[in-house]
């Protein structure tokens, strides 16, 4: 099995014209499985199970028929290879899917002797999944951490794997039709005698999978004292992890059962010393209108990290206090983060460190008028005299603008600022700001333990006919 | 009216030899009144002639033709021949009665259709008695075909190997026998079909098919990753030709769902494959190009800003715009790459300017890194480069590689 009496292969052979009806075959033989082998993906559910047994062919024409009773595999993708038959002596003629027992096929094989063969069979399943999750102590000072990630599997699959050996990829697999649902389709048309599921009411199918959805989170949830890996070689396992594409692999030494029901979660790996840099950013485009604090980490071997991608998962950062017990950070999701990347822990808000944006002025100049219907402009900066009746059609706005940063905190922050700014405008300054568009000026800064650090800036905007672009441009105050 | 000559109760059986055949075919006596099946009505069963053959073409995607050849006994003179179906979708309008063995001289003088009934009546003349073999055929629904290919790559992703499977979806309760099945094109298929059954079978395989691996940046087509950091969705994809010098080109490939994997590199006989996902792939037709996408490269991050956008007024209302878009690219895999970055001059100027009702006048400007566009693949819409993308290096630190696309959009106003 896939154990017990979930999946079962049938081998017979059978004269040509007795399989021409798709009649049913007795059984003959239920060869033992050699090995089974679980792919489980963790951006789809969906794991790909291939097993190998020895069957008995006749030469000639063989039906080998494959059944999975109440188990969430998709038949579509059900394939049978011959990994050491020589060129062309075994050969699938055809798969048939017959209507009366939903949850098998039958597979004509000719073959060109009469002996055991070695077959691979290879399907989809729904129901087990994996997830990483990570546990992160900074040190008092949050300098550096320990950063621990870990892995749970989880199988809800409706069959029991004895013997496998689990591996887990990373990344993201591109599906065009959810494997559970393919599985489902199979698994109603047994219950429903052949109601198809597109005639299900939508709603009913939406409460199958977030039910499905809860009962696969809750399962995930990690829990050592289910741990059949740990029990099984009394000590955790190595986990390998080897690139294959855009794909990482983790492949656990040795095999395991993977239990109906039952959840395991392992070490993958342990960052002993990692550098943590604490950089404190307004950035409204990425956190929204507020200062937050982040934790730079880089997934390297400098970091005590690195021999592979960090799944995404779900992080929960402490604080070691100089007592020796712990304080809660935050608990923070993650995205996927290659090797040599640096990676954030978004906090949210510090509360000493807080954060003012101040209007401070107001003013206007570089006015010019229209008279009538003239086409010429006039300027009483350039020394053109004005009337009462002339029209403004363009000037110039001045802002007065200080971001204000008050650090409660015992030790200095690293500050950065990067927001934009639409219309025609200059932004003045001695914050020896960059672009990082044409709009978005950014700038950094220190302040120290228990400063308060005003940043003044000022924006010119020209309206009107003064505006000519839709830029920031950057100047140097005077 | 009824022939008073027969007497002998109307009967049914099931035709062929299938397990649910609900299409009936009965002879009537010469001179007999079409009578039918489920009708209460007095007639002599002649003979109940089994299929001899059937043809099932579905080269028609919507129109799947069944051809079936039985042997019939005809009396000389007229003959009252009863086809009625249960449970089946023949479109009535579509059926047709040949006789291959005297085409000549066997002829349907009348065809009767009942009302109310799935079934009609020939009424064939033939100038001798014994037995002819007659063609029936009909547009059926619920037979029909699908297509699903397995691609396995080469673990450099060089080649691969193409599968194509023919899938042929019998749902209707009728058994068609060892049909002869033609999908198309390539070769005839001759296998049973069940009634309710689905057969996949292996229509082609490719070996050794030569692929190009592609990392596309592009905004228009593809999005961002992530918009508040300016980082573009990369979909990667394998791209086949559909041509012989790419061991391919034999017929169009049709659409259908493609599974794709990668051997894992491991030695002949202890290695296995991954998964690598699927899609659907489109129809190719030949010489074309096949995308089998990927997925999102999530190692590979491109962010995109625009650098520089000056206007610089020229005449009266009109502006030229000076444009510089900045790519900067890291590659996290211990692999270099090439990444075709494709820029929508449309969507650059809505991007900057806002959507206007007029076609876009611009030009390459001076500036930028990007300087020669894919001649083949740049349009006046879509401008494409391709860039390579150094591995990281040893310290495992991605190299961060920064071009710039300098475009001026020229007479806007």
């Amino acid at each position: 099995m896939i154990d017990g009496t979930h999946a079962t292969l049938l081998a017979a052979t059978l004269a040509l014209a007795a399989s021409a009806f798709g009649q049913q075959i007795d059984v003959s033989t239920l060869p033992p499985r050699e090995g089974v082998q679980l792919t489980i993906y963790n951006s789809e559910d969906l794991t790909l199970v291939r097993e190998r047994r020895t069957v008995t062919v006749a030469k000639g024409q063989n039906e080998l028929q494959f059944s999975w009773a109440n188990t969430l595999i998709d038949p579509t993708s059900v394939e049978i290879e011959f990994p050491r038959a020589k060129g062309g002596s075994l050969e699938v003629l055809d798969t048939r899917f017959p209507f009366d027992r939903p949850q098998a096929l039958y597979w004509n094989v000719r073959s060109d002797f009469d002996g055991e063969a070695l077959v691979e069979i290879s399907y989809f399943t729904s129901g087990i999944t994996w997830s990483a999750d990570y546990v992160g102590v900074t040190s008092d000072d949050e300098a550096s951490m320990t950063f621990d990630g870990y892995v749970a599997i989880s199988n809800n699959s409706g069959a029991d794997y004895s013997d496998a050996q689990v591996r887990m990829v990373v990344g993201t697999v591109n599906l065009v039709e959810k494997v559970r649902e393919l599985a489902e389709r199979n698994l109603l048309r047994q219950q429903t005698g052949g109601v198809p599921p597109w005639q299900k009411e939508e709603g009913d199918k939406v409460l199958e999978r977030e039910a499905f959805k809860e009962a696969i989170v809750g399962a995930a949830r990690p829990n050592d004292e289910l741990s059949s890996f740990y029990f099984s070689s009394g000590a955790p396992p190595e986990i390998v992890k080897e690139g294959l594409s855009e794909y990482f692999i983790f492949t656990v030494a040795g095999t395991h059962d993977v239990k109906n029901g039952w959840a395991n979660r392992l070490r993958l790996f342990e960052g002993t010393n990692v550098p943590v840099k604490t950089v404190y950013r307004y950035r409204p485009m990425e956190y929204g209108e507020q200062l937050v604090k982040l934790f730079l980490v880089k997934n390297d071997t400098a970091s005590t990290l690195g021999d592979s991608p960090l799944p995404d998962g779900a992080v929960r950062l402490f604080r070691r206090q100089s007592t020796g017990g712990l304080s809660v950070i935050a608990f923070v999701p993650t995205k996927y983060v290659p090797i040599g990347q640096e990676f954030e822990f978004n906090l949210g808000r510090d509360p000493q460190v807080l954060f003012e944006r101040l209007a401070t002025r107001t003013w206007r100049d570089d006015f010019w008028f229209k008279r009538g219907n003239q086409d010429k402009l006039y300027s009483p900066t350039k020394g053109d005299r004005v009337n009462e009746n002339d029209t403004v059609v363009g000037w110039s706005d001045h802002y007065g603008r200080v971001e204000r940063i008050r650090n409660y905190r015992g030790a200095p922050i690293n500050v950065e600022f990067r927001f934009p700014i639409d219309g025609d405008v200059t932004f003045v300054s001695s914050l020896n700001p960059t672009l990082f568009d044409f709009r978005t000026p950014d700038f950094k800064t220190t302040v120290g333990a228990g400063e308060r650090k005003d940043l003044a800036y000022e924006l010119v905007t020209r309206q009107g006919s003064n505006a000519t672009q839709n830029a920031v441009k950057l100047e140097a105050a005077k | 009216m009824h022939s008073t000559r027969h007497s002998t109760r109307h009967a049914t059986r099931h035709l062929g030899g299938a397990l649910s055949a609900l299409i009936a075919l009965a002879l009537l006596a010469p001179f007999a009144t079409p009578t039918l099946p489920g009708a209460a009505a007095d007639v002599k069963l002649i003979a109940l002639p089994k299929r001899d053959r059937v043809e099932i073409q579905l080269d028609v995607p919507g129109l799947t033709l069944i051809e079936e050849e039985r042997t019939i006994p005809l009396a000389k003179g007229a003959n009252d021949v009863v086809f009625a179906w249960a449970n089946t979708a023949i479109d009535k309008s579509t059926i047709q009665f040949r006789c291959m063995s005297d085409p000549e001289n066997v002829q349907v003088i009348s065809v009767s259709y009942p009302p109310n009934e799935n079934a009609l009546t020939w009424q064939v003349s033939s100038p001798t008695a014994g037995p002819a073999k007659v063609r029936i055929s009909y547009i059926i629904g619920g037979v029909d075909k699908s297509y699903e290919y397995r691609a396995e790559a080469a673990n450099d992703e060089k080649k691969l190997t193409l599968w194509q499977y023919v899938q042929l979806h019998n749902r209707t309760p009728e058994s068609f026998g060892e049909a002869d099945m033609f999908a198309g094109y390539g070769e005839r298929l001759e296998r049973p079909i069940g009634a309710n059954e689905t057969r996949k079978i292996l229509a082609a395989k490719f070996e050794n098919v030569p692929i190009t691996k592609t990392y596309t940046a592009d905004l228009a087509q593809h999005g961002y990753l992530d918009p508040a950091k300016r980082q573009l969705k990369i979909p990667m994809h394998y791209v086949l030709k559909n041509d012989a010098a790419n061991g391919l080109g034999r017929f169009p490939l049709q659409a259908g769902k493609a599974r794709i994997f990668i051997a894992d590199g491991k030695a002949e006989g202890e290695g296995t494959t991954a998964f690598l996902g699927e899609d659907w792939a489109a129809f190719a037709a030949k010489d074309d190009e096949l995308k089998l996408f990927l997925g999102v490269a999530k190692d590979i991050v491109v962010t995109r800003t625009i650098e520089r956008r000056d206007r610089k007024k020229t005449a009266g209302p009109l502006s030229d715009y000076d444009i510089v878009v900045k790519y900067e690219i890291e590659n996290f895999k211990d692999q270099p790459v090439s990444i075709d970055l494709a820029e929508s001059i449309a969507g650059l100027r809505a991007e900057v300017l806002g959507d206007a009702p007029r076609a876009i006048e611009w030009v390459l400007g001076t500036e930028g890194s990007l300087k020669t566009p894919d001649a083949l693949k740049s349009t006046s819409d879509r401008v494409l480069f391709h860039v390579d993308a150094p591995a990281r290096g040893a310290d495992q630190k991605a190299q961060k590689k920064t071009e710039t696309l300098n475009i001026v959009l020229k007479n806007e106003w």
